[in-house]
C-alpha cells in the first residue's frame, strides 16, 4: 500500500514534468465538445425529438384542449344555471304580485259591492218609509173627512135639520182636533 | 517486499489508463499532439474521438428510437429498445426538465435530453473494453458546463429582462430600504456572481471526479493482481477476490454513470429553472 502511495507521488511529480495524467487541461477538446454537443442537439432535435415526442405533445394538446372545453362548459353550465335561478327567482316575485294585486281587487270589489247593496237597502227602506207615511197621512185625511161626514150626518138626524153649512163642519172639525189634543 | 513484482508502476498504469492520449484501440491518433499538462492544440485525441463516438450513438439511437415510435403509430407504445428510449427520453423531459423548470420546461427539454444522454453514454463508453471516458476529463466537462451557464444566464437575461437580470446580481434584501439596502446589495454582488460560477464549476468538477475516480478504484484493484503476481498459487486467490471485487466495483460504477447523467441533467434543469423564476 505505500509503495502503491508512493509510486502515485511519484508520479504526480512526474506529471507536472509532462507524463498523461487526468488532470491535464486540453483546450482543444473544450472547443471540440462545443462543437460534438451543438452538432448533436441539432440533428436530434431536427430528426429525432420530433418523431419521439410529437406523440406525447400531440396528447398533451388534446388535454390541454379538453380541459379548456370542460372548463368553458362548467363555466357555461354555471351561468345557465345562474340565469335560471334568476329567472325562477323573477318569475315567483312576479306571480307573487299578481296575487298580492288580484286578491287587493277582489277584496276592493267586494267591499264595494257591499256598500252599494247597503247603500240600496237603505234608499228602499228610506222610500218605503217615506211612502207609508205618505199613505198614513193620506189615510188620516181620508178617515178625518170621513168622521166630520158621518158626524155630521149622525147629527142632522139627531136634529131633524140639514147640517151642513160651513159653520157647522168647522165647529166639528174643531171638536176633533181637541179629541186628538186629548189623545 | 520480495512478495511485490519488481519493475511494475503501478500509478503510471492508472494515470496512463484514465488520462487523455494519442493511441486508441493499441493505434496511435494521426495527427494527435498532445502535451501535459496544459494543450492548446485542435488535434484529436482519445477522449475526443470517443466523445464523438458516443454523440454518433446517442443520435442512432435517438434516430431509430424516433423511426420505431413513429412507425408505431397513435396511441400504441413502441416496442424494445425504442419504447426504452422513448420512455427515458419521456422521463427526463417531464421529471427532470419540465418539472424544475415549470412552464416552461418544454423548451428547454431538448437541450436537457440532449445533455442527459451524451454525459450517460460518455459515462457508459467507459465501462468497456478498450474504450476510455471522455467525461472522465475536465475539457468535456468544463465544456459541457460552460454551455449550461451560457443557457442559464441567457435564457435568464431574456426571460427576466436587463432589469430583472441586474436583480439577480444586485439582491434586495428582504426588509431593507434606502442607504443600507443599496449598500448591502452592492456588497454581496461577488458573492452572487461568485455563486453564478460556482454552480456550473462544481458540475464540471462533480462529473469529472465521479468518472475518474471510478476507474481509479477499478485500476488499483486490477493493479493488485500484478501486484501480488508472483506468489505461486496464492496469487489465483487473489485473483478470484479482485476479480469479484472488481465486479462489484463495476456495478457500483454502472448505477454512478447513470446517476451522475441524472445529477448532470437535473442540476441543470435546477439551474436553469431558478434563474426562470427569480424575482
Amino acid at each position: 500500500m505505500t509503495t502503491m502511495l508512493l509510486m502515485l507521488a511519484q508520479e504526480a511529480e512526474h506529471g507536472t514534468a509532462g507524463a498523461p495524467t487526468p488532470f491535464a487541461v486540453n483546450s482543444g477538446l473544450i472547443i471540440w465538445t462545443w462543437i460534438v454537443f451543438v452538432t448533436l442537439l441539432f440533428l436530434l432535435k431536427k430528426f429525432a425529438f420530433p418523431a419521439i415526442l410529437k406523440a406525447t405533445e400531440d396528447r398533451e394538446r388534446t388535454i390541454a384542449r379538453q380541459l379548456d372545453e370542460a372548463e368553458q362548459a362548467n363555466t357555461e353550465a354555471r351561468r345557465l344555471l345562474e340565469e335560471n335561478r334568476r329567472m325562477l327567482a323573477e318569475a315567483r316575485a312576479q306571480s307573487q304580485a299578481l296575487l298580492a294585486e288580484a286578491k287587493a281587487a277582489a277584496e276592493k270589489e267586494r267591499s264595494g259591492a257591499i256598500e252599494k247593496t247597503r247603500h240600496e237597502q237603505d234608499e228602499i227602506l228610506a222610500r218605503a218609509r217615506r211612502e207609508i207615511t205618505a199613505e198614513r197621512d193620506k189615510a188620516l185625511v181620508e178617515l178625518r173627512r170621513e168622521a166630520v161626514d158621518l158626524s155630521l150626518a149622525a147629527a142632522a138626524k139627531l136634529i131633524g135639520q140639514r147640517l151642513d153649512g160651513p159653520a157647522d163642519r168647522s165647529l166639528v172639525e174643531r171638536y176633533l182636533a181637541s179629541l186628538e189634543k186629548a189623545n | 517486499m520480495m512478495l511485490l513484482q519488481e519493475g511494475l508502476n503501478l500509478g503510471e498504469m492508472i494515470l496512463h489508463h484514465t488520462a487523455d492520449g494519442c493511441e486508441l484501440w493499441g493505434q496511435p491518433i494521426p495527427g494527435c499532439h498532445l502535451r501535459y499538462p496544459v494543450d492548446f492544440s485542435l488535434g484529436p485525441t482519445r477522449h475526443g474521438i470517443l466523445l464523438v463516438l458516443a454523440a454518433l450513438l446517442v443520435f442512432i439511437s435517438m434516430w431509430t428510437a424516433g423511426r420505431s415510435v413513429a412507425r408505431a403509430g397513435a396511441g400504441k407504445p413502441a416496442r424494445g429498445f425504442a419504447g426504452a428510449v422513448e420512455g427515458l427520453v419521456l422521463w427526463v423531459r417531464n421529471d427532470i426538465a419540465i418539472a424544475n423548470i415549470g412552464h416552461d420546461g418544454a423548451r428547454f427539454a431538448p437541450l436537457i435530453i440532449t445533455l442527459f444522454f451524451l454525459v450517460l453514454y460518455c459515462n457508459l463508453l467507459g465501462l468497456l473494453p478498450h474504450m476510455a471516458t471522455p467525461t472522465g476529463n475536465l475539457a468535456v466537462t468544463v465544456a459541457l458546463a460552460v454551455v449550461v451557464f451560457l443557457v442559464v444566464e441567457i435564457a435568464g437575461f431574456l426571460k427576466l429582462g436587463p432589469k430583472g437580470y441586474l436583480g439577480t446580481i444586485f439582491m434586495h434584501v428582504p426588509g431593507l430600504h434606502g442607504a443600507p439596502a443599496a449598500i448591502l446589495s452592492i456588497a454581496l454582488a461577488p458573492l452572487e456572481m461568485l455563486g453564478k460560477l460556482v454552480k456550473p464549476f462544481a458540475l464540471a468538477v462533480r462529473l469529472f471526479g465521479n468518472m475518474t475516480a471510478g476507474h481509479f478504484v477499478i485500476l488499483s484493484l486490477f493493479g493488485i493482481v500484478f501486484l501480488f503476481g508472483n506468489l505461486g498459487l496464492w496469487s489465483y486467490g487473489i485473483g478470484v477476490t479482485t476479480a469479484a471485487l472488481v465486479v462489484a466495483i463495476m456495478g457500483l460504477e454502472l448505477i454512478v454513470a447513470l446517476l451522475q447523467a441524472y445529477v448532470f441533467a437535473l442540476l441543470s434543469a435546477v439551474f436553469i429553472g431558478l434563474m426562470q423564476h427569480e424575482h
